[in-house]
């Protein structure tokens, strides 16, 4: 009967080393290490900064977190700018934000949506928010 | 020397069907990265702007990983339980034995009775086993299926009885000439079983909505439901669920695709 039992050295390469493993492992292993790095940089950063039309920054504005809610965007938190028009939101809990920035006497920035690849992603904004006409 | 007529033409066809085949494929990728309406006109070919946003709000939308973990469990345990019903009633069928006639047309004519005819019975007696809402009820009626047991008869036939015959001198017991001789010996038929029963189990709607009572127990296909009745705008959300769904399956076509095609064809030709 033990002609029928086939190499016990050569068997784990026969089912280890095969597309059907491997390609599984691989993916698992994709997946495994975008789970590590969504992990590491989900602390619900949004840095970013604050201009006037003329490019100058503006010191005190609020900026507004606004939240994807099922069907629409709802007010999160605010924060304000520092003396160089920069910000930093925390604990940004979604993956569907929108960001918009005010000050009285220099105007409204419109409000720019911004998708991230997983919940509270750590982000920095490409592109300021601008300060434009009359708020 | 006779002259060989060119292959250009045949190739030339053969690319024409299969763009015709993936033309549907391709639209779904396309809008699962554009969302792109289909109705935009002119329709573009290449996707504008494309980005993987849409495949996150399908994450987020709905629990996606539990769905996605229940279907996979539910496969495996279908999987498992047809390699091995399938290979014991397909080894059976290849012996003798009084009224085999009798169970062949059987089994042939319960091919013609669809799921949906029997699904009270089903799920009565899911019920009086007490699997109701459980993954192994979930699996339940696809344990077995009759395709595949012919597809198991069909390469079990191809194997010379002679071995079979040493195999019984030797004094091996049925379960172990199924389990050490026949199956290695009809991969291709088991890799056959395996996708079937995988793409079947995977994209079953009917049996789920059935017999599922919680959220937690749904299966993708239940969950692209509950998803279209959540959202209004799915252009893009939708079709990148689709192809969420559908990944799976595909790749593991494109895995065993050589084994499947032969495990299909065996047994159509003799000698």
């Amino acid at each position: 009967m033990e002609a029928y039992s086939g190499s016990p050295r050569s068997g784990w390469k026969k089912w280890l080393l095969n597309r059907f493993v491997l390609v599984p492992a691989v993916i698992l292993a994709i997946a495994g290490a975008w789970d590590l790095y969504a992990s590491t940089h989900a602390d619900g950063l949004v840095v970013g900064q604050v201009l006037d039309a003329q490019g100058r920054p503006v010191e005190g504005a609020d900026v507004t977190l606004w939240v994807f809610s099922f069907t629409t965007f709802a007010e999160n938190r605010s924060v304000k700018t520092g003396a160089d028009g920069s910000f930093r939101i925390t604990g940004n809990p979604s993956h569907h934000i929108q960001l918009s920035a005010v000050k009285p006497g220099i105007g409204s920035s419109q409000r720019i949506p911004i998708r991230l690849y997983f919940r509270s992603q750590n982000t920095t904004l490409a592109a300021p928010l601008v300060l434009s006409g009359r708020g | 020397m006779m002259r060989r007529s060119p292959t250009w033409p045949i190739h030339l066809a053969l690319i024409a069907v299969c763009f015709v085949m993936l033309v549907p494929f391709y639209w779904v990728l396309k809008t699962s990265v554009s969302g792109e309406n289909i109705f935009t006109f002119p329709p573009s070919i290449i996707p504008r702007n494309p980005h993987l946003f849409y495949y996150v709000d399908v994450w987020y939308a709905i629990p996606f990983a539990r769905y996605f973990l229940n279907s996979v469990i539910v496969s495996a345990i279908t999987i498992a339980a047809n390699v091995v019903f399938n290979a014991m009633a397909g080894y059976a069928l290849t012996r003798e034995f009084r009224g085999k006639g009798f169970i062949l047309i059987l089994f042939l004519s319960c091919m013609m009775v669809p799921f949906q005819a029997t699904i009270i019975p089903a799920y009565l007696i899911t019920g009086q086993l007490g699997l109701l809402n459980s993954y192994v009820g979930l699996a339940l009626p696809q344990f077995s299926t009759i395709i595949c047991i012919f597809v198991f008869k069909a390469s079990f036939d191809a194997i010379p009885g002679s071995l079979i015959d040493a195999a019984k001198v030797d004094g091996l017991p049925e379960w172990r000439i199924v389990w050490t001789i026949m199956l290695p010996l009809a991969k291709s038929a088991m890799a056959t079983n395996v996708i079937l029963s995988f793409i079947w189990s995977w994209n079953n709607f009917l049996w789920p909505l059935i017999m599922t009572r919680t959220p937690e127990m749904q299966t993708l296909p239940l969950g692209l439901a509950r998803f279209l009745s959540y959202q209004e705008d799915t252009t893009g959300a939708l079709y990148a669920f689709c192809i969420m769904v559908l990944a799976p399956g595909i790749l593991l076509f494109l895995l065993a695709q050589k084994e499947f095609i032969q495990g299909l064809t065996s047994g159509a030709t003799k000698g």
